[in-house]
C-alpha cells in the first residue's frame, strides 16, 4: 500500500483571521474606554455605564484570550524562525517561512518602539515575498530587501496605526522604521543565541536613522533604502 | 601615570576580533550597559541610560570613523587611538547617561564625583581602547596623570558642553598625547598631510 504524505492545510489564513478578531477586540475596548467618560455621568447612569463596560471588557478579554491561545498554540507561527534573508530567497517555497519570521519579529519591534497594539498581516508579508523575491543572481540581497521594504509598506502589512503612535519614533515613521528594522535584522549575520540582541540592535539602528528611513520610504526610493541596508547590515 | 583603574574585563566576550565587534550595535550596546552597571556598583549611584541617544551616538561614531579612516596602513595604530577619542566625542555631544543620586562610594574631590556621567563614558572609551590595543598590538594602555587632576575634568566638562570636539582632545590627553586643540577631532596625521 502506498503511503502518501497527508496534505496539511495552510493554517495561516485562519491565524490571520483570529489575529484580526483579537486586534478588533483590543482596539475596540480601548476606544470604548477612551470614548465613554463614565466619571462625568450622573450617579445612576455612571453605575449602569460602568457595569456595561465591565461586562464588555470581560467578554473582550475572554475572546481575546481564546483567539490568542488558538493563534499561538493550536495554529503555531510563533517560533522565532531566523534564517538569513539571502538563504530564504534562494530556497523553494520559503514565502511562508519568511512571513512567519517577519510576523514574529515585527510584533517584537513594534513593542520595542513603544507603540500600542497594531495589526500585522502575515498574509500580506507572504504575498509580498512571493511576488518580490527573485533567484536572479544579478539582484543583490540588499536590493531585494529594499524592494520588499517598499512592497511591504504598499501592501499595508502594518495596519491600525494612528498618528500619535510609538514613544521612540514620530507617528508617521513607525511603519517604515519597524519594517526596515526587521528587514535589516533578517540580513544580519547572527547566531541563534544572538537573535534577540540582533533584533534589538537593528531596531536601535533604525530608530537612530528614522528620518532618513522614513524619507526614503515615503519617496519609494529603492536606491536610498538599499544604500542604508548596505551601510548598516555589517553593524547590527 | 594615573592610578585610575580601567575595567576591560567587564566588557562582554566575543568570538570576533574586538575591532569588528565594537562596530556592531549589539556588542557596543551590551558593552556600554555592562560597563555602566559596573560603574554604578563601583561609584555607589544609579545611571539611567537613554538607549535612543546611545544608538544615535553609535551611528554618528561609525560615520565619523568611516569618514576619517586613513588608507595608509602605517597609520592604523594611531587611528585606533583616535577612534576612541571620536567615540567619546559622540557620547558627550548628546549624553546618553543621567545619574540619579550622588556617587556615595566616590571620593568627594574625584572626577567620578564631579561629573559621574562624563567619567563613566570616558572610562568606557578607554577600557574598550585598552582591550582592543591589547588584542591587536599586545600593548598595555597607561593613563596619563592628567586623569587625576580635577582641573582637567572641570575644563573637559565646561568645554564639552559648548564644543563636543573638545572631548576628543581630552581623551588623547589621558592617553598621554598632546592633542591638536584647534582640530582635536580631526585625525592628526591626515590633517598634517593636508596642511603640507
Amino acid at each position: 500500500m502506498s503511503r502518501q504524505t497527508p496534505v496539511t492545510p495552510d493554517a495561516m489564513p485562519l491565524r490571520e483571521a483570529l489575529r484580526g478578531l483579537r486586534f478588533m477586540l483590543r482596539r475596540g475596548g480601548e476606544t470604548l474606554v477612551e470614548t465613554l467618560s463614565v466619571d462625568s455621568l450622573p450617579k445612576p447612569a455612571a453605575d449602569l455605564a460602568g457595569a456595561v463596560l465591565r461586562e464588555v471588557g470581560e467578554l473582550a478579554r475572554s475572546v481575546d484570550g481564546m483567539a490568542s491561545e488558538m493563534a499561538k498554540t493550536v495554529l503555531g507561527g510563533h517560533e522565532n524562525q531566523s534564517l538569513p534573508l539571502q538563504d530564504m530567497i534562494h530556497q523553494q517555497d520559503a514565502a511562508g517561512q519568511f512571513a512567519a519570521a517577519f510576523y514574529v519579529a515585527l510584533s517584537s519591534v513594534v513593542r520595542r518602539l513603544g507603540a500600542p497594539s497594531v495589526f500585522i498581516s502575515e498574509a500580506a508579508a507572504k504575498s509580498v515575498f512571493t511576488r518580490t523575491a527573485t533567484h536572479d543572481p544579478g539582484v543583490s540581497t540588499t536590493r531585494q530587501a529594499a524592494n520588499m521594504t517598499i512592497s511591504l509598506i504598499e501592501a499595508k502589512v502594518v495596519r491600525g496605526t494612528t498618528a500619535e503612535q510609538a514613544a521612540r519614533v514620530p507617528g508617521s515613521a513607525l511603519e517604515p522604521v519597524a519594517i526596515f528594522a526587521v528587514m535589516l535584522w533578517l540580513q544580519a549575520a547572527r547566531s541563534e543565541a544572538e537573535n534577540e540582541a540582533a533584533l534589538d540592535a537593528a531596531t536601535d539602528l533604525a530608530v537612530a536613522l528614522a528620518l532618513d528611513i522614513a524619507g526614503a520610504c515615503t519617496q519609494r526610493n529603492a536606491e536610498q533604502i538599499e544604500a542604508l541596508y548596505t551601510r548598516l547590515v555589517p553593524h547590527v | 601615570m594615573s592610578d585610575i583603574r580601567l575595567h576591560p574585563e567587564s566588557l562582554p566576550a566575543t568570538n570576533e576580533p574586538l575591532r569588528i565587534a565594537v562596530r556592531r550595535m549589539r556588542w557596543f550596546k551590551s558593552a556600554f550597559l555592562r560597563y555602566v552597571q559596573a560603574s554604578s556598583t563601583e561609584l555607589g549611584c544609579t545611571f539611567e541610560v537613554d538607549e535612543t541617544k546611545l544608538a544615535a551616538a553609535f551611528v554618528r561614531w561609525l560615520e565619523s570613523i568611516e569618514r576619517q579612516k586613513p588608507t595608509d596602513k602605517t597609520q592604523r595604530r594611531a587611528f585606533f587611538e583616535f577612534a576612541a577619542a571620536l567615540m567619546l566625542r559622540e557620547l558627550t555631544s548628546d549624553m546618553p547617561l543621567k545619574v540619579s543620586g550622588t556617587p556615595a562610594k566616590a571620593k568627594a574631590d574625584s572626577a567620578a564625583a564631579f561629573w559621574p556621567e562624563g567619567y563613566c563614558c570616558t572610562m568606557f572609551c578607554l577600557s574598550v581602547h585598552a582591550a582592543a590595543m591589547a588584542q591587536e598590538f599586545k600593548t598595555d594602555t597607561e593613563i596619563d596623570h592628567a586623569a587625576d587632576d580635577l582641573r582637567q575634568w572641570w575644563s573637559f566638562k565646561e568645554n564639552a558642553v559648548t564644543d563636543a570636539s573638545f572631548s576628543a582632545g581630552f581623551l588623547q590627553l589621558l592617553l598621554g598625547r598632546e592633542p591638536n586643540w584647534v582640530f582635536p577631532d580631526v585625525f592628526r596625521a591626515r590633517l598634517s598631510k593636508e596642511l603640507e
